[in-house]
């Protein structure tokens, strides 16, 4: 490990998440969910009158629609209720839209994202970050190389008014309508904060772009939209962190991510979820990938009460691509219900999935996934393949995986293990030294690896730690 | 979903005379009874449903023109072994009523879901195969033909300890002036006592205006084994599920399916499994081909519960598509509750391999021929589990058959 990563191992990784800050806000949003809050919401934002309309419409449809409970081993969200939860705090930071030098923030704001790691790893790694505190984003910054090229990197808020005709044609139309599910329809009414990414033709950004989310106030609900255009010949590697400390009220994170991954297009989006676990974490995620693009989900899924989560591709283009790759990991207490969802909708098209799940202590880990070969995609293929490994016998790991086949030139293919750590493999380990803990460590390590080396080292770094709390247990 | 309401031509008379015609003991009319009372409370069996696409329309069936209950007909010829009873269903509550009364609902209960409530109530044929403690029979036949616009049967398999048996069950449309669709029921409750063996094969080919349902479910006690296998050719809509609860330590099972559909044929073929004891194993294995517009759709369950301790449990469903009209959806699932488990699951769905039927043309076999045989190959892995060597042949020739 190079000494880029020192800053990591300075702060203990666990108090790095776990402490609170005082609750202070200069604007928080009555509980519950009227047209009366999202008008207050719109208001404040001082939002064109069409955000706001559609704001209305998507409440309407939000208590048109059921809650899912149907599905079969889902998590239980029967405590979720929206009216107990404050959907929009504003905290207080002067500049609206962030300010773009960590030193202009309040104290409090600083030291949480200092203490997160953020301002060190821009230094390092990154081409741009955000930073969302509660529900607005509070510091924003580029490197000007990549403004020069055209690369727009700002909060959703501030693209409304800046980049309204964009943000209007593509912001909840084409690819999550709010109709697409309850959550998807909350979001819509209240979103807040997100980013905005807008990679004009044939830009390669080459360093990821980061933003990271903090929850830090009891009780609320943070909805922040993340909206990716990747036009033609462009790439572009978004990583977005989330983490909240643990309240005994719950919290909701609903996001909602949009990207279009134009021709010949890469679009790789990188999350690594570490909320604490009273956050219920319903988000929906999708892609629509024109001919040649290439669009990769990489997700670690480490935190959270309940988990349901399902990024989507639809490869709408001839020859484009898809590759999603996820870890689930369920300690005592969670249910991390994730997967997959890909609709090859054009010939030659392509899609894999990856999905490692571990579960312990009680945990449930689902893998969900729906692979959709239309009339017409000829020349496709999938592969799918879905691993979980079980720690002990209070845990549970589902595989649920659905392919719809319309089409007959296609190639297929499933697979899906389940097991226990190998006792052989720890025995192994053992007569070279290690002891059970780490020998179980260092199994998981390698079980995860597919997913580790596709994340920049920082990440797969912090990833790896986050395994190693989650096997000592030691995880609020 | 909603439950359905009753058929019009479906009242408690319906039932107590077809009751009474047989001159049923008093526990099985109130048995009927009940089902027939629960019909309003139960709901279709579950179909999968993803968004925006319901992987089988049970809804659409129309069963107060479906079902004519007092009109049931068929031709079924039995065929027993040394040592074994094989009766029908009326005969067995003569000479064996307790072993009917035991068996009878003990795996599949009649609530269990709409349509098993509607065989409780109406059911009118089936056979009782008995094997007495350490008999060993072979080739046990049942050769059925529908001749009604309805028909429900009732099998029961009871095997006591260290039995053995193999049974072919085949069903047909026998020659009838029947006009319009139709509507075939089969259940089957298959009680394995300890260390006992029974392998059950079902070939279904019935004519393709008739709507099938089949729910086949075996309770496997200590170190007994229930192997099935399902053919699957006949009928314009088929739903069938076979499915096994290993409740016995060390007992073990095999759900070995082939289905080939064509035309605009619909076959809905399920396998579940639940582990519920310790060092249980099983093994599911489908394969099924389709030409024209055929669809299938396929849900696999291995369940493993949280007392199952080291289990072992395989899934393997492989689909092969004739047609560029034809559509195959598959579910693969595994529920793990134990983690002393070796599980896994693989699904594939594709077209006959291109380097297969490439070499076998290189061969100068004609191209269809050359298909053909590459199809019949792919069969190969279920032929080769069947141990009637009848109903092996039969699979053969129909698969054959659709093939010309």
């Amino acid at each position: 490990m190079s000494s880029d990563q020192d800053h990591l191992k300075e702060t203990d990784t666990e108090a790095r998440f776990e402490f609170k800050k005082e609750q202070k806000s200069s604007f928080q949003a009555d509980k519950g969910l009227t047209e009366e809050t999202i008008r207050v919401i719109s208001e404040d934002k001082d939002e064109p009158e069409w955000m706001l309309q559609r704001r209305l419409r998507a409440l309407k449809q939000y208590q048109k629609m059921p809650m899912p409970t149907d599905w079969p081993g889902q998590p239980d969200l029967s405590e979720v209720d929206v009216d107990e939860i404050v959907p929009y705090i504003r905290p207080d930071v002067e500049t609206r839209g962030g300010v773009d030098d960590w030193t202009d923030l309040p104290d409090d704001i600083k030291d949480t994202f200092d203490k997160l790691g953020i301002p060190e790893a821009e230094k390092n790694a990154l081409s741009g970050v955000g930073a969302q505190y509660e529900s607005e984003v509070v510091y924003q910054n580029m490197q000007e190389q990549w403004e020069e090229k055209g690369v727009v990197f700002c909060n959703m808020d501030k693209a409304v008014q800046e980049h309204e005709d964009l943000v209007k044609e593509y912001f909840m139309t084409k690819c999550v309508p709010p109709s697409d599910n309850k959550f998807a329809a909350l979001h819509g009414a209240i979103w807040s904060g997100g980013s905005f990414v807008y990679v004009p033709e044939d830009v390669t950004v080459e360093m990821p772009i980061q933003a990271y989310f903090r929850m830090n106030s009891e009780g609320m609900g943070q909805f922040e939209h993340t909206l990716i255009i990747a036009e033609e010949g462009s790439e572009v590697h978004y990583i977005e962190g989330c983490s909240a400390p643990k309240y005994s009220a719950f919290n909701l994170h609903s996001g909602g991510v949009e990207v279009f991954v134009g021709e010949d297009a890469h679009v790789q989006y990188s999350t690594v979820q570490n909320w604490s676990k009273n956050t219920y974490n319903l988000n929906t995620k999708r892609a629509i990938v024109e001919k040649n693009g290439r669009m990769e989900w990489i997700s670690g899924s480490m935190g959270s009460k309940a988990t349901m989560l399902y990024p989507a591709s639809i490869l709408k283009g001839r020859g484009a691509s898809d590759n999603h790759i996820t870890i689930a990991f369920a300690g005592e207490g969670q249910n991390i219900d994730t997967g997959a969802k890909v609709y090859h909708n054009a010939p030659n098209t392509k899609s894999t999935i990856e999905s490692k799940s571990i579960s312990k202590d009680g945990g449930r880990t689902n893998y969900r996934g729906l692979v959709h070969i239309a009339n017409g995609a000829t020349n496709s293929s999938t592969s799918v393949e879905c691993d979980a490994l079980m720690f002990d016998n209070e845990s549970t790991s589902d595989t649920m995986p659905y392919m719809e086949i319309n089409e007959s030139t296609v190639d297929v293919a499933h697979e899906a293990t389940v097991g226990k750590i190998g006792d052989e493999d720890v025995f192994y380990l053992q007569s070279r030294g290690l002891d059970d803990d780490d020998a179980k460590q260092m199994i998981v390590s390698g079980f995860i690896e597919p997913i580790t080396e596709e994340l920049p080292i920082e990440y797969a770094v912090e990833l790896n730690r986050l395994v190693e709390l989650e096997m000592e247990g030691s995880l609020g | 979903m909603s439950s359905k309401a009753l058929p019009a031509n479906l009242s408690e008379e319906t039932v107590r005379t077809i009751s009474d015609e047989r001159d049923e003991p008093e526990w099985l009319l109130e048995a009927r009874l009940d089902a027939l009372e629960s019909l309003e409370s139960l709901d279709l069996p579950d179909v999968i449903q993803t968004p925006g696409r319901r992987w089988t329309n049970l809804e659409a069936l129309d069963f107060e023109e479906l079902v004519d209950p007092l009109n049931a007909a068929d031709t079924t010829e039995r065929v027993t072994a040394e040592g074994v009873e094989v009766l029908s269903f009326t005969e067995a509550l003569d000479s064996h009523e307790e072993v009917v009364e035991e068996a009878f609902g003990s795996t599949i209960a009649p609530d269990t879901n709409y349509l098993t409530a509607l065989s409780a109530a109406l059911f009118t044929t089936g056979t009782l195969i008995y094997v007495p403690e350490d008999v060993d029979a072979e080739d046990v036949k049942i050769r059925a033909e529908m001749n009604s616009k309805s028909l429900f049967s009732h099998t029961l398999v009871v095997t006591e300890k260290s039995s053995s048996v193999t049974i072919l069950e085949a069903i047909e449309s026998g020659e009838s002036d029947v006009e319009g669709e139709r509507y075939f029921s089969n259940l089957v409750e298959i009680v394995a006592g300890e260390n006992s063996y029974v392998q059950y094969g079902s070939l279904q080919n019935l004519d393709e205006n008739t709507y099938t349902y089949s729910l086949k479910r075996g309770d496997a006690g200590v170190y007994s084994t229930i192997n099935w296998i399902e053919g699957n050719l006949g009928s314009r809509l088929t739903r069938s599920d076979i499915e096994t609860e290993l409740n016995g330590d060390s007992s073990e099972t095999k759900i070995v399916g082939a289905f080939f559909g064509h035309n605009d044929q619909h076959l809905d073929v399920n396998a579940r499994v639940w582990h519920k004891a310790e060092h249980t194993t099983a093994d599911l294995v489908t394969r099924g081909v389709l030409d024209d517009e055929a669809r299938s759709v396929y849900e696999g369950v291995q369940d493993v519960g949280r007392d199952a301790w080291d289990t072992n449990s395989y899934q393997r469903e492989n689909t092969l598509m004739l047609s560029d009209e034809s559509e195959a959806d598959a579910s693969p699932k595994l529920i793990i509750n134990n983690h002393d488990t070796e599980a896994s699951h693989a699904a594939t769905v594709g077209q006959v391999d291109k380097e297969d039927l490439f070499y076998m043309l290189s061969r100068s076999i004609p191209e269809r021929t050359a298909r053909n045989m590459l199809v019949e190959g792919f069969f190969v892995p279920v032929l080769d589990e069947i141990e009637v060597d009848e109903f092996r042949e039969d699979l053969q020739e129909l698969i054959s058959a659709r093939l010309d």
